[in-house]
């Protein structure tokens, strides 16, 4: 225990638990016995998810190797890769669901701080490799009022300082929702690059491809988030890539939080109203 | 003396042999104190007249650490290192254990010697060099080693990979970083079958290929934890790396072979679950136009 004569000299020290003063003091070497935590989070990401009245119970992950199929398609058409796309999203959905059930076996009431990631693999175009990592969370007191739907865990892809400020919004989390769209620009023909030779245009053609391709996938998101329940979502992102495909091949990936407001007014706490500052030092 | 004569170390120059004699002493010094895990004489030397204030303190933390000795009573005392140069068989994940492992007990007799209790602001550097070969590499770690206002010197002094301040903002918050975590494992797969999926045309998971990688993983961050465990309550690992490996079937191997890697980095940390001080935190909105989202976007964003 902190004995009164080392806390006096620091009172820093007064706040650290008997075991880490016992270590700090060279009195034990190692941990202490029973359960340890692990997490992807930063040293202050951890802090805040304390500050939310959560702690961490560990890292989760679920990860999925897939083989996209063959996608017929006309070089001349605008058109939506149904193959790909499908490909892409079952298997996101593939490695979020075992990430979720990693979490549901640590009793968790959600995961933060969720990435999902694709990496194509070097040694076959067709095979892409997606993760999903994050860090399972608990309330603290063990409030039953923070789990995602059907009883499942909540996912996120919040940093912690983020979830500390949904929180502070009087909203939680419900589910990670996504939407993808793999599409095919159309080639423009020969005849009709010509014609545009020497004039200021719009591709109207073009614009068309990417509106629809970014308008599909925002719809099938916005879709997740109604079946999830919530009622809106934040920190939406919109990527646009190619994982080694053919040129005029793109994804639009839209990507968010969706939550809905909490319902135990209990549990929300004060609303935090911003200072406004300006930093002198950077 | 000709050049030649020089380079080739022949001369009679006394200085000169005097000098060589002198590394020679130095190369045995090292080579004795790693065998019997201290440091030599010359680098106690050192760390004893820095710890007696005879040399001055050093520290790689900022200016802004400074304030930590005042507020927090930490306080640097000198830079502590530790290196161990590693060669590896199939896979450097086992080399990434033991390497960083060996630096940091090296850093941490160091810091020992100069009566620490921790060592803040710790920071790990890998080094290849060409013509040493692709399979070992040079894993090093340095750090100011601090003491603790009110604290007698640590045997073992607790590894911090945070700056001074936020080791000062943690221990106010009941977290004590600890320690560097890793979890790193690697597996060959066999398969006479096509697991690559090659030549299908339909949309298919590759089964036997997501669990072997899963296998893995789990068996890294198992890894991780239990290295976490030895040291403190927590991990917080926020550098993860995995790959996944093929290699053709060949003459004298007919089956398609796959190997995985992953490995996992994370600050252990000692605090007890459930009791959070409150950090007292209030929102601030900086109307300074920094690194924060723009309304308006930059010109490398729409041109």
């Amino acid at each position: 225990m902190a004995d009164q004569t080392t806390t006096a000299a620091n009172p820093v020290l007064a706040q650290l638990p008997p075991s880490a003063l016992e270590r700090l003091q060279g009195l034990r070497e190692t941990g202490r016995k029973g359960g340890i935590f692990t997490s992807d989070l930063s040293v202050n990401e951890f802090l805040m998810v304390r500050e939310a009245g959560f702690e961490p119970l560990g890292l989760v992950l679920g990860s999925c190797i897939y083989h996209v199929g063959i996608q017929y398609g006309s070089w001349k058409q605008n058109q939506e890769l149904n193959v790909i796309s499908q490909a892409m999203y079952q298997a996101r959905e593939l490695a979020m669901s075992r990430m979720e059930q990693e979490a549901l076996l640590l009793k968790a009431d959600g995961v933060v701080g969720v990435r999902l990631e694709v990496k194509r693999l070097e040694w076959d175009t067709n095979i892409l490799e997606f993760m999903a990592i994050g860090t399972a969370i608990a309330h603290s007191a063990g409030h039953p009022g923070f789990k995602g739907p059907k009883g499942m865990p909540f996912t996120s892809d919040l940093s912690g300082q983020d979830f500390w400020m949904l929180l502070r919004a009087g909203h939680r989390p419900l589910a990670m929702v996504m939407g993808s769209c793999v599409y095919h620009v159309a080639h423009q023909g020969v005849l009709r690059a010509l014609g545009n030779v020497g004039r200021n245009v719009e591709i109207t053609q073009f614009t068309q491809a990417m509106y629809d391709a970014r308008e599909l996938a925002m719809e099938r998101m916005q879709h997740e988030a109604a079946e999830a329940g919530a009622d809106g979502v934040v920190g939406v992102q919109l990527h646009e890539g190619s994982h080694n495909w053919q040129p005029h091949v793109i994804e639009f990936f839209a990507v968010g939080t969706a939550v809905k407001p909490i319902e135990d007014k209990s549990l929300i706490p004060e609303p935090a109203s911003p200072q406004i500052v300006i930093p002198v030092n950077d | 003396m000709s050049l030649f004569g020089r380079i080739l170390g022949q001369g009679r120059d006394p200085d000169r042999q005097q000098h060589q004699a002198e590394q020679r002493a130095r190369s045995q010094a090292w080579e004795t104190a790693l065998n019997n895990r201290t440091a030599p004489e010359f680098v106690k030397d050192r760390l004893e007249n820095t710890k007696a204030g005879r040399l001055p303190w050093v520290s790689t933390g900022s200016v802004g650490a400074l304030v930590a000795q005042r507020t927090h009573g930490i306080e640097p005392v000198g830079i502590v290192s530790g290196n161990c140069w590693y060669h590896y068989g199939y896979s450097w994940t086992r080399g990434h254990y033991d390497g960083w492992h060996t630096a940091i007990d090296r850093m941490q007799r160091e810091a020992a010697l100069l009566d620490a209790n921790a060592v803040v602001d710790v920071q790990m550097k890998a080094t290849r060099m060409e013509g040493t070969g692709a399979d070992q590499m040079d894993y090093a770690v340095f750090g100011t080693a601090v003491r603790i206002a009110g604290l007698a010197p640590t045997r073992t002094p607790v590894v911090a990979t945070v700056s001074a301040l936020e080791f000062a903002r943690l221990m106010e918050s009941g977290i004590l970083p600890v320690g560097l975590a890793i979890g790193a494992h690697f597996n060959w797969y066999y398969t006479y079958f096509n697991a690559g999926g090659f030549g299908t045309w339909w949309n298919q998971e590759l089964t036997a290929l997501s669990e072997f990688m899963s296998d893995v993983r789990r068996t890294a961050l198992s890894q991780l934890a239990s290295d976490g465990a030895r040291m403190g309550t927590g991990v917080l690992a926020r550098v993860q790396f995995s790959e996944l490996l093929h290699a053709e079937s060949s003459d004298n191997d007919p089956r398609e072979r796959f190997l995985a890697r992953y490995i996992a980095f994370g600050t252990a940390v000692l605090h007890e679950p459930r009791r959070h001080v409150p950090l007292g935190l209030r929102a601030v909105f900086s109307v300074k136009d920094g690194k924060m989202t723009p309304v308006v976007p930059t010109d490398e964003e729409i041109i």
